[in-house]
């Protein structure tokens, strides 16, 4: 249902940027070192796409058995399987909430500037705030789809929190759940020009009997830009979807 | 109908104010109480030029009904763009008369109650927050309302000749002095300027002029150039007004639209 409102691909935005780095032949060199800014750290601007299938299935590579599910949170994802309840996420009705936001297929684009790492998705044409002011954690936040995140540097990977997350939305399509205890905690690796982890950690001690990790691979997409993307315009799913 | 009944739509979603959003930033000029000095000089960046980063909200130029304020304080220009203009909107005469029907018809074919984009224009008289983040390069614009970003390219690309039409268009800036001039082309057909329906076609183009005249303020002037709707290119001046110590909050217009279907035809 993610899928419905994907616009017609453009071919529009072919845009060199002058920083990328570049083989004999002109084409963008996406194993060169990553870039680094003037802390040292490796700077993680630039336009990212994630490998699809975590949308699909946080926990594509681990093996069956490896999720530590509450018992209710086990029912839960089974009563969600084959499509059952799909309307209940509120992805089909063209709310994005994380973590699911990270895992779209689309492009985003990642933009550091002083006191703030943004992250804008072409999925949904939205924005997540990360501060990096130094600021804490709020002790009781407003809960919101994306939560409340702050972020610091720790040697080379740049490490999200996030808290805060409305509950009812979900951490893959496959249906895992999360309840409002949730902790996420991103850890973004950028090994070199093309090529990123997020190594993602999911801490909910009343979902799971123990944090668990899995680890995300995202590619830079050079020398292009991000298109319109407007879920509401087509969202043709929702009213079909078995209620 | 009330108008600010029809407009209740846009009151439902509204969120709770949370109280962990006030954030004392640094930076900020303030008074010997403590106060932020809105009336204080514009910042500028490295580079000396102004810094337009910021929380910003609509100017309230709108008398409230008896009844108080509503949550969603609509300023004038939310329901005519063209309200400050003598003789209003040089509609062509087929504009003219779509919003004439699409009044009578109590706006139900507005985008704005399916939760479709608003377009740059009504984005800016939307009464929910912008925030704008001035980066090398790059001047981006956050709204509270779906949470919808827009970029405006400061880095001298040029426009795309053959733009993909969208509600937003596409965006390059340029410093004339110490106004950001914005061209924006390529928006899509059937975006609305306003509430009474006021159209925009994909003919347009858009020439935005951002000036922050102190800390507190800020001028944006839009000139509207759309030959298919109007009969000449028009220019309406729109105040927004810094929100300091406060950073934005969610908003879904679908995760709470409920009036749509309940609008009548009267």
């Amino acid at each position: 249902m993610l899928l419905a409102a994907v616009p017609a691909s453009a071919q529009w935005f072919k845009l060199a940027t002058p920083e990328t780095p570049r083989l004999p032949d002109g084409r963008p060199n996406l194993s060169a070192p990553a870039p680094r800014g003037p802390n040292g750290k490796p700077i993680l601007d630039g336009i990212w796409q994630m490998n699809g299938k975590y949308l699909q299935n946080i926990a594509a590579d681990m093996k069956p058995g490896e999720v530590p599910y509450q018992p209710w949170a086990q029912k839960l994802f089974e009563d969600r399987q084959g499509g059952r309840l799909g309307w209940t996420d509120p992805a089909a009705r063209c709310i994005p909430g994380m973590p699911k936001l990270d895992a779209l297929p689309y492009p985003f684009k990642i933009i550091e500037s002083p006191g703030m790492v943004m992250m804008l998705f072409e999925g949904f044409t939205t924005f997540r705030q990360i501060f990096t002011d130094g600021r804490e954690l709020p002790k009781d936040p407003n809960p919101a789809w994306f939560g409340y995140s702050v972020g610091k540097w720790e040697s080379d990977d740049f490490v999200v929190d996030t808290i805060g997350i409305r509950q009812e939305t979900w951490l893959d399509n496959a249906g895992r759940p999360h309840s409002d205890a949730l902790h996420l905690r991103e850890r973004f690796q950028r090994h070199d020009f093309g090529h990123m982890d997020i190594l993602l950690t999911i801490d909910d001690p009343k979902t799971y009997t123990k944090p668990w990790t899995v680890k995300e691979d995202v590619r830079l997409i050079p020398d292009t830009e991000l298109l319109e993307y407007v879920c509401t315009e087509n969202n043709k799913d929702y009213e079909h979807l078995v209620k | 109908m009330r108008p600010w009944l029809i407009l209740g739509a846009l009151v439902a979603a509204s969120p709770t104010p949370a109280q962990w959003l006030n954030y004392p930033a640094a930076g900020i000029p303030r008074l010997p109480n403590g106060k932020p000095n809105l009336a204080a000089p514009a910042p500028r960046t490295n580079d000396g030029k102004p810094d337009l980063s910021g929380v910003w909200d609509v100017l309230h130029n709108r008398p409230c009904p008896p009844e108080g304020c509503a949550d969603m304080w609509i300023p004038q220009e939310f329901l005519d763009i063209g309200w400050g203009l003598k003789g209003g909107l040089p509609y062509q005469p087929w504009a003219a008369e779509t919003v004439k029907k699409r009044m009578a018809e109590n706006r139900l074919s507005d985008p704005n109650w399916k939760c479709l984009p608003t377009g740059i224009v009504r984005m800016y008289t939307t009464p929910l927050y912008r925030k704008i983040i001035q980066t090398s390069g790059l001047v981006l614009i956050l709204n509270e309302r779906e949470a919808m970003y827009r970029q405006i390219f400061t880095d001298g690309r040029p426009l795309p000749e053959d733009p993909q039409p969208s509600w937003t268009g596409y965006s390059t800036g340029k410093w004339q002095g110490d106004t950001l001039v914005v061209q924006t082309s390529g928006f899509r057909d059937g975006i609305w300027l306003d509430a009474n329906g006021s159209p925009l076609t994909e003919s347009a183009n858009i020439t935005e002029r951002l000036r922050r005249v102190n800390f507190g303020t800020l001028e944006i002037e839009i000139t509207v150039n759309d030959p298919k709707a109007y009969t000449r290119p028009w220019t309406v001046k729109l105040t927004q007004l810094l929100k300091p110590d406060t950073d934005l909050l969610d908003y879904y217009c679908i995760e709470n639209e409920k009036d749509g279907p309940h609008l009548s035809g009267n």
